[in-house]
Parts: structure tokens; C-alpha cells; sequence
């Protein structure tokens, strides 16, 4: 058993302090983003199992969200919903990956008069599973690689979150390697559709690994390897497993860039008016 | 109407090791991998759990209904009825028999 430190300050000098705010900012918007997205499938996904599977490993990540709220609350950052509630878009961190609608591109806009839950009803009409599920792998690998390479972190607050949350990680990939093998051995209109998904998706998961300005002094710091060397962890990881499914790589992959320093695909801003849809009803008020 | 569903595998449950492991119901899975990671979700995130069986339902072989009468005790046999032994009773008195 990893003996327990308490969540409290940790000395961090004026240089790894900010870099480790940042650090911490890029993970927790992950992990909030990618679990909204995935959220807005429960109740409607394909099969009640994995509607029930696909929900709980979001709500995972809403969890792994607010451990690293938590914690930079504790570091003198605003509470957890003011952050999620009360930030714009450019102050987010996340990476493309996890904004990306769980649409195709040429699915229809939403129609004027779904005014009740609009963006379920469009989900029902044109979401795509493909979509998500592809994200959900992509995104599970790398969370693996990151929080392997974080339970030997230096800055024991994040080892500890890092720790306790692979277990749920490690069920994550288990899922998302299970679903991506029997897609590939599924229908040729299942391994069209999934590859697809792996070809429009892949610069964006190579994103979730943009390097900040921040990487050379997490990395001298021992706080966590720079991003270039997760991603070609994560390449190692993802790459046999989607050929060993049958799937091709892309090759010559641009990644898509931006979200570590608040640029965001435009979609960012219409997800957020829905996650704050309440809040910016009545800001400030307690229920 | 043809089934269009999944097989259907009954899950067991296993609180802690040396338990016994409990039936708590099934799930539709393309195989039994995925009925695991299924299972997984629908019966181990809301209790302890350290282990999970599942099995094809097909696998089991059962007793018709019909023939329950077969349990059933043709002549007086509540000389071999386990009520009358000091474990079962110290069993029941803590409590062990009301969570089965």
C-alpha cells in the first residue's frame, strides 16, 4: 500500500508553481469536458449495458475531474464551481479532442423548435456512436500513460490522485480495447464507420499531448515527463492495438493544436452555454 | 420475431475473497469478455466487489418447474433437518442467514 501524504501545500518554487497549476487545469478540463460529451448519451445509447458502462465511465472522469479541482482549490485557485461555472471559453484548457460534438460533420443543425432538451433530441436524430466510442479509446490510452507516468510524480498531491484513480482508468481501457476488437471484427459498415472516426479523430488525440511552455520545467522538476514523450508512449500503446483490430493509422497526421492555450474548436462555445446554462440563470446562487 | 439481441450471461458476484459468489442477475454481451466489462457496471458499482463470474445462460442446466414436486418430502423427515444444530443457531443469532 502507497502511504497516504495528505493533500495539503507542498513547497513548489515561484518557476514549477505555475507550471503545475497549468498542469492540473489541462487535466481536470479533460476530464469535465469528456465526461459532459459522454454524459449526453446516457439514457439513449446503443444497448442498455453499455448506455449504463459508457455513463459510468463518465461520471469516472467527472470525479477525476474534481479531485484536480480540489486540489487546485487548495492552491489558492477559486472553488471548483466557480471555475467550471464561471469561466469563458478561452480560459479552458482542455484539448480538441474531448469538445468535438458527438456528431458527424454533416449532421443538421439544431432545429428551432427543440426547446426542451435540444441537444439529446439531436443526438437521438444524428449522434454518432462511432464518434464517441473512438474518442473514448483515444482518450482512455492516453489517460493511462498519464497517470502511470504521474504516480511517480514528485509533487506527491497529484502521485496520490494519480494512484487512486487508475484502477477506474484501468477499466477504461479495458473497455475501449474490448469495444475496438470486436468492431474490427464486426461488419464491414462497422469497420468503415470506426475507421473513419480513427482517421477524422487522430489529430485531434495527438493534440491531447500539445506542448506548453510549461513541459521543460514539470519535466526537470520530476513533476511529469514532457508531452512529447507521453504521446509516443501512447503511439506504442494504441498503435498495435488498432492494428492488431484490423484498423489502419493515419499517416501524416497533423495535430491539432490550440486547446492547452484556450483556442477551441467553435463548438466549445454552445457546450459550455449548456453546462452553465443554470448558473448563468441566477449566477452566485446556492442550492 | 428473430432475436436480435446478444446472448444473455448470468452474472456472480463476489463481495470478498473466500465468499461465495452470488447470483445478481445478467446482461446481453457479444461474449464473455464483454459480458464482464458489462457486468462490471450493472452489479459492482453500487457494492463491494473483488471478483465476477459470468456464465452463458445456454451452459446451465436446470430442473423443469414441473417437477419441483421432486423437493418436495413425501413422508415426515424433519429428523434430518439442519434446525436442531448449535452452529446454526449461533449462525442465525449474529445474523449471518438474514443477508443471504
Amino acid at each position: 500500500m502507497p502511504t497516504e501524504t495528505p493533500l495539503v501545500e507542498m513547497k513548489l518554487d515561484s518557476e514549477t508553481r505555475p507550471a503545475v497549476i497549468d498542469l492540473l487545469y489541462r487535466m481536470a478540463d479533460d476530464g469535465l469536458i469528456i465526461g459532459h460529451r459522454n454524459s449526453e448519451w446516457t439514457g439513449i445509447g446503443p444497448i442498455m449495458e453499455e448506455d449504463i458502462a459508457f455513463s459510468s465511465v463518465a461520471q469516472d472522469k467527472m470525479g477525476h475531474a474534481l479531485a484536480f479541482y480540489n486540489l487546485l482549490h487548495e492552491m489558492g485557485e477559486p472553488d471548483p464551481d466557480q471555475i467550471v461555472f464561471c469561466r469563458s471559453a478561452a480560459q479552458y484548457r482542455c484539448c480538441s479532442l474531448v469538445v468535438l460534438e458527438n456528431f458527424t460533420p454533416d449532421a443538421p443543425a439544431l432545429g428551432p423548435d427543440l426547446s426542451n432538451n435540444p441537444t439529446r433530441d439531436r443526438l437521438v436524430a444524428h449522434g454518432d456512436w462511432a464518434l464517441s466510442l473512438v474518442r473514448q479509446f483515444f482518450f482512455s490510452e492516453a489517460d493511462a500513460v498519464r497517470m502511470a507516468a504521474l504516480a511517480e510524480s514528485s509533487y506527491a498531491p497529484i502521485a496520490n490522485i494519480a494512484r487512486k484513480i487508475r484502477g477506474e482508468i484501468k477499466y477504461h481501457t479495458m473497455h475501449g480495447r474490448g469495444m475496438m476488437k470486436h468492431m474490427g471484427a464486426a461488419s464491414d459498415d462497422t469497420r468503415g464507420r470506426i475507421q473513419m472516426e480513427i482517421d477524422r479523430l487522430w489529430p485531434h488525440a495527438l493534440g491531447i499531448f500539445e506542448p506548453t511552455k510549461y513541459d521543460k520545467v514539470l519535466a526537470a522538476a520530476a513533476v511529469t515527463p514532457v508531452e512529447e514523450e507521453l504521446c509516443r508512449r501512447w503511439r506504442g500503446d494504441v498503435e498495435p492495438l488498432l492494428e492488431s483490430a484490423g484498423f489502419s493509422i493515419p499517416l501524416n497526421a497533423k495535430p491539432c493544436h490550440g486547446g492547452r492555450s484556450g483556442k477551441h474548436p467553435p463548438e466549445m462555445v454552445s457546450l459550455l452555454a449548456d453546462l452553465q446554462k443554470v448558473a448563468r440563470l441566477d449566477p452566485g446562487a446556492k442550492w | 420475431m428473430t432475436d436480435t439481441q446478444w446472448p444473455i450471461y448470468e452474472v456472480f458476484h463476489q463481495s470478498a475473497r473466500g465468499e461465495p459468489h452470488v447470483h445478481v442477475g445478467s446482461v446481453h454481451a457479444p461474449d464473455g469478455d464483454m459480458a464482464v466489462l458489462m457486468a462490471k457496471e450493472q452489479f459492482a458499482r453500487r457494492q463491494a466487489c473483488v471478483n465476477l463470474w459470468v456464465v452463458p445462460m445456454e451452459a446451465i442446466v436446470s430442473t423443469p418447474y414441473e417437477d419441483a414436486d421432486m423437493f418436495e418430502h413425501g413422508t415426515d423427515k424433519s429428523y434430518r433437518e439442519a434446525f436442531g444444530y448449535e452452529t446454526t443457531k449461533r449462525a442465525k443469532a449474529v445474523g449471518d442467514t438474514a443477508d443471504i
